[in-house]
């Protein structure tokens, strides 16, 4: 787990789950708190209206105010059995007509022109210290043309309050635990849940340059890390293609200089061992010439190479039809064509924004490999192409043998050939196509090559 | 013709004076760039083939002492870095041509001559000869003996080439680039087929031999018959 700025995915996780369970359980035990509140209001109301009932009906009997001295008998009988119950009857005038001991009822109860319907009741504390919920109502007496009274009638709920608030002490520790609890259940889980990305940090903390083959094992681990796992070999992938080429190439240069510095070499120090005519020592030195010419083409063609592998290679851009240079490249190369009766024929048009020199080097290098490919009385075709999309196409299609599917996305490496057996070519290293596809590279466009029933298509793709 | 090359590699220094004696040149060979550019400004050079890489001050002080001075013999300067920057560097620092190592002997040798024959005046004539060779510049003949031979437009430019400069090993990169303006080495033998052809065509049938290939430089067009 790290700790560094960075917030570890545990306690993130561990964090989240003890958060949602607690508000699912804060909203759950308001729920249940409120719907008892309710439960007892209902409860309270149902003593409330059937006392306020029994009140307004002792009322009616009124007939007379003689019949008034008898009322508080009615009224007590009335309450009788219920504890706590407070009643007081006002007349119109502000005389109170009964009231019971402990009434302390808030002056809105008993205005006649504010009812406090049992629909809406309130609650108030008396100066005793007790909660009381009531409602007030009018109620005629029979006597003839008399005012209304207001009746109001109110329950002790104190021992509703008590349970209610210990419910909700009870109800908040219970939260409160909760939440711990989860919150440690949570960071359990968090941690058994990300247990297979433990694994696959163990795994791929085996993965050394050596051991560039192995790869991650995407059966063992939940499909939401398949892809994750997946993605990781493809770059492992690509890194040991990377990997394996770059030490394909070092043992490469090493293969290539050490056959011609070994050549050099032997057939030197035999020319030392004795004395010669100097016909005999100029040979040896033409022949060495040529070799250490070879030597030093192939020395510029990789350093050409390692600076655009860094990026060093900058076009010097001007408008070019890459027609007209691949009409000066037939030009140069006609007499090798002609040798070979091979016809040479272009078509189309395209301008190109790119470096004069470096772009003929790119077609000189596909040219003169086709070249080398095409059979005696053959026939080399390049078509210009301008697609529009603001890159022109340059198309070479020469007839020769078919090349192996697997072999085509590796023909442009250096070194690579397809006959890995065959020795060094009479002519050429093996870096021309290479360079070929840096050049396209650094003007931002790429080389591509088919091979298909005989006829080999290269094609390169030139942004304007 | 005099000249000042200026290289501290130890060999590479005593070959380019052999060299460069050998084909008939007085040569003076300067170890490091004080040297050097002392050599410069107190003798008469035609001119300087200078190593951009040297002990002491470098190539680029030498060139800007030689210069400052108001000496303008043509100066070659050899660079080991093959970087744009390098050479936009030395022509803009008065230079007038750049050779990368590793180079071809024969290459340095062709662009000196080049290089010496720009500031001598060419007298342009209408023919150009060697032996009973005789090419028309006007009228874009060429004929042996008094007896026309048919060349395609480049067979022409590259006997031409041979022509002007007779007597000189020419280096396949220096044919590719003055017939053709190909500036970069071919990975095939197309120079020699060419030459092979026109050779073919131009000295097949006829006597003296002119074109002659150096094995390991390049090709030569020469009138004596002596080997």
């Amino acid at each position: 787990m790290r700790l560094s700025g960075r917030r570890s995915m545990t306690v993130r996780l561990t964090m989240l789950f003890a958060l949602s369970s607690t508000v699912v359980l804060l909203l759950l035990g308001n729920l249940i708190a409120g719907s008892l509140e309710r439960h007892f209001e209902e409860q309270d109301m149902e003593v409330l209206t059937g006392k306020l009932k029994l009140a307004q009906h002792a009322l009616e009997r009124v007939r007379s105010t003689v019949d008034l001295d008898v009322l508080p008998q009615h009224l007590d009988d009335s309450l009788v059995g219920h504890h706590g119950l407070e009643l007081v009857v006002v007349a119109p005038e502000g005389q109170i007509l009964f009231a019971t001991s402990g009434a302390e009822f808030p002056q809105s109860l008993l205005e006649s022109h504010v009812r406090v319907d049992s629909a809406r009741p309130i609650v108030w504390t008396t100066k005793g210290n007790h909660p009381l919920r009531g409602i007030s109502a009018l109620a005629r007496t029979g006597i003839k043309d008399a005012q209304p009274v207001v009746v109001a009638v109110a329950t002790d709920i104190s021992h509703h309050e008590h349970f209610m608030s210990s419910f909700r002490i009870t109800l908040w520790s219970f939260v409160a635990l909760a939440a711990l609890l989860t919150g440690f259940l949570g960071w359990l889980a968090v941690r058994r849940g990300l247990a297979p990305l433990q694994a696959i940090r163990h795994e791929a903390a085996g993965i050394t340059a050596h051991r560039l083959d192995s790869r991650l094992s995407a059966d063992a681990v939940p499909v939401e890390l398949a892809e994750l796992v997946e993605a990781l070999n493809e770059m492992l992938a690509r890194l040991e293609d990377s990997f394996r080429r770059l030490s394909d190439f070092s043992s490469d240069i090493a293969h290539e200089l050490r056959t011609p510095v070994t050549n050099l070499l032997t057939q030197t120090q035999v020319t030392l061992s004795k004395a010669r005519a100097s016909d005999e020592y100029c040979d040896v030195l033409a022949s060495n010439a040529e070799e250490l010419e070879r030597l030093s083409r192939m020395i510029a063609d990789m350093l050409f190479l390692a600076r655009s592998d860094n990026d060093l290679v900058i076009p010097d851009r001007e408008p070019l039809d890459l027609i007209d240079e691949v009409k000066g490249l037939f030009e140069f190369y006609e007499a090798l064509a002609e040798e070979k009766s091979i016809v040479l024929t272009c078509s189309g048009s395209g301008v190109v924004s790119g470096d004069r020199l470096m772009l003929r080097r790119a077609i000189s290098n596909l040219l003169s490999n086709a070249l080398r490919h095409t059979p005696v009385g053959g026939r080399i075709a390049v078509h210009v192409d301008d697609t529009g999309d603001s890159v022109v196409k340059l198309s070479m299609e020469n007839p020769g043998d078919s090349i192996a599917r697997e072999h085509l996305p590796r023909l442009f490496d250096r070194f690579y050939r397809v006959d890995s057996s065959r020795q060094r070519l009479s002519e050429g290293a093996g870096l021309g196509l290479a360079i070929t596809r840096s050049i396209l590279r650094a003007h931002g466009g790429e080389a591509v090559i088919r091979s298909e029933r005989g006829t080999t298509v290269c094609e390169l793709n030139v942004p304007v | 013709m005099k000249i000042l090359v200026v290289e501290d590699e130890l060999k590479t220094g005593n070959f380019l004076k052999q060299g460069l004696l050998e084909a008939g040149f007085g040569v003076d060979l300067a170890r490091d760039g004080d040297d050097g550019l002392h050599y410069a400004l107190t003798d008469a050079y035609d001119l300087v083939v200078l190593d951009v890489m040297l002990p002491g001050i470098d190539g680029w002080a030498v060139l800007q002492g030689i210069r400052k001075s108001g000496k303008d013999m043509p100066v070659l300067f050899l660079s080991a870095r093959d970087q744009v920057d390098d050479r936009v560097r030395g022509l803009e620092l008065g230079a007038d041509d750049y050779l990368v190592k590793p180079f071809a002997f024969s290459e340095l040798l062709a662009r000196v001559r080049t290089l010496l024959r720009r500031g001598g005046k060419t007298t342009e004539s209408e023919f150009l000869r060697a032996a009973n060779l005789e090419l028309d510049l006007m009228r874009r003949r060429v004929s042996r003996s008094g007896k026309r031979i048919d060349l395609t437009a480049k067979e022409f430019a590259l006997l031409e080439l041979l022509l002007r400069r007779q007597g000189e090993v020419l280096p396949r990169s220096l044919i590719a680039s003055q017939v053709w303006d190909m500036n970069f080495d071919s990975d095939t033998n197309v120079i020699e087929v060419a030459v092979r052809r026109l050779r073919a065509k131009m000295d097949d049938g006829f006597e003296p031999k002119l074109i002659r290939t150096v094995r390991g430089m390049g090709y030569v067009l020469e009138a004596s018959e002596c080997d």
